[in-house]
């Protein structure tokens, strides 16, 4: 492994900020600028951890739900809507190496909208929901649920 | 001009904060200021002249709203357009009403935050000299303009991301439009956090850049929306059905369930969007703001809001 690694640069960076730079600031909004720069640091380093594994559980359900969709078959599908060809571009999109993800993600845009506006069958709307449920919990364990209180 | 510093709070504006000295009669006067300079990037793209005619509008009609007084549009004199306002006393805070604060402070502010609403909604936006917002030209019209609006700043500024959520929740405003029952003047952003405050209730409301004609409810319903307070209390002032039950009070018009919740969602999918011009503006370089990049950590709350409204979970 290259040393430092980047998350030693970063809690490197972090410490020049706190014992360098924030004696020498001396109005409050660049002292909160300081601090704010500080926690996303603190948040970029742990992002850096996370971050592959979340690309890898991401690419990976997205995959299955349309492995899903795929052995559901076209009857579930409504011919209007423009679903069918969704899910013919995902599985070519989930196919290629590495996946291209974000033709995967346009296609779940195709199914969210359609569960949204009661479109799908039920056997179809419950694979989308499902994606959706893990997604949403993977995103929260990655950037947390903050609020703007917080 | 003595103490001039900037501070935090508006973040779609450069705001700074000083007192004015001058002498009059031989007597030495003092006045709390308050600047607001159009920003380099940030959250919002708007218009200043609009926001400063706004603010004097309601000033004048008796709002609680710090008395706009300098407003220059040439950007030679400061690099960039600004506008002076008197800086009120009080405090603030950024979402939710403090829990903190002795229950007699969140009683009087409530009451103030609806009555206030309650007040702007009785204004008619002619007589103060507000068509320049723009009226829409039928009572379809608001919910169509809003979504519109919205998507179009969506589609500017996802960086060709794909959002399911927001892209189901943009077809879904798109699909289910709602008629509002009158036009009325709409802040915007009405929440808690955007007003100050002392122990004898709000002092002035504040951040009117999004103000516009539309539909009663899109006020009541971004203030009482989840994100701005996780409980049961909307915008941490009061349970959400007692807080309904006294806008109708104050206003004495009954809360349309249908319309208030198309701009609850309307309202989670704006307050993502505006997430995402903020960070696409700090990617860019359009901003230095470092509060900026925190905006991505406030959608997975957005979004979980939207997917349950969307009964996409």
């Amino acid at each position: 492994m290259l040393r430092p690694t980047l998350n030693e640069l970063i809690s490197g960076m972090q410490r020049t900020i706190i014992e360098a730079l924030m004696p020498e600031l001396t109005s409050p909004y660049a002292q909160g600028q300081a601090m704010s720069a500080i926690a996303m640091l603190a948040h970029a380093a742990a992002a850096l951890e996370a971050a592959p594994a979340y690309d890898a559980a991401e690419i990976k359900d997205l995959r299955a739900t349309f492995a899903a969709l795929k052995r559901l078959g076209d009857k579930h599908l409504p011919k209007k809507g423009g679903l069918r060809a969704a899910l013919t571009r995902a599985t070519r999109a989930s196919a290629k190496t590495p996946p291209d993800r974000r033709a995967m993600e346009e296609s779940m845009s195709a199914f969210a909208i359609a569960v949204a506006l009661g479109l799908c069958d039920d056997r179809v709307a419950r694979q989308i929901r499902g994606y959706i449920h893990r997604n949403l919990e993977r995103s929260r364990n990655l950037l947390g649920g903050t609020l703007p209180s917080a | 001009m003595v103490g001039l510093k900037r501070i935090s709070g508006g973040s779609s504006r450069e705001t700074y904060s000083f007192d004015l000295e001058w002498s009059e009669g031989g007597e030495k006067r003092t006045r709390p200021m308050i600047g607001r300079r159009d920003p380099t990037g940030g959250l919002l793209k708007s218009d200043r002249e609009r926001e400063f005619k706004v603010i004097d509008a309601v000033h004048r009609a008796g709002l609680k709203v710090p008395e706009p007084l300098y407003l220059e549009l040439d950007a030679s004199v400061m690099d960039r357009p600004f506008f002076i306002m008197h800086r009120a006393a009080g405090q603030t805070g950024m979402g939710a009403f403090p829990a903190a604060e002795p229950e007699s402070t969140r009683a009087k502010v409530t009451d103030d935050f609806l009555g206030e609403l309650a007040r702007l909604q009785s204004l008619d936006y002619r007589e103060c000299g507000l068509e320049i917002l723009g009226a829409p030209e039928n009572l379809e019209a608001p919910a169509r303009i809003q979504a519109a609006h919205w998507t179009e700043i969506y589609d500017r500024d996802r960086m060709g991301e794909y959002y399911p959520i927001l892209d189901a929740a943009f077809a879904w405003l798109k699909a289910n439009p709602v008629v509002s029952d009158r036009i009325v003047i709409v802040h915007g952003d009405f929440r808690s956090g955007n007003y100050l405050y002392d122990q004898n209730g709000i002092i002035a409301m504040l951040d009117w850049e999004m103000a516009h004609l539309g539909d009663p409810m899109e006020d009541l319903g971004w203030a009482s929306m989840m994100f701005w307070g996780r409980d049961e209390f909307a915008g941490g002032l009061m349970e959400r059905e007692a807080f309904y039950r006294l806008y109708e009070a104050k206003t004495g018009r009954r809360v349309d369930r249908d319309r208030l919740f198309f701009y609850q969602v309307l309202g989670n999918a704006k307050m993502a969007v505006i997430c995402l011009t903020g960070i696409r503006d700090f990617v860019e370089r359009r901003t230095s703001d470092a509060v900026m990049p925190f905006l991505e950590l406030l959608l997975p709350a957005l979004f979980d809001d939207l997917a349950k409204q969307l009964q996409l979970v």
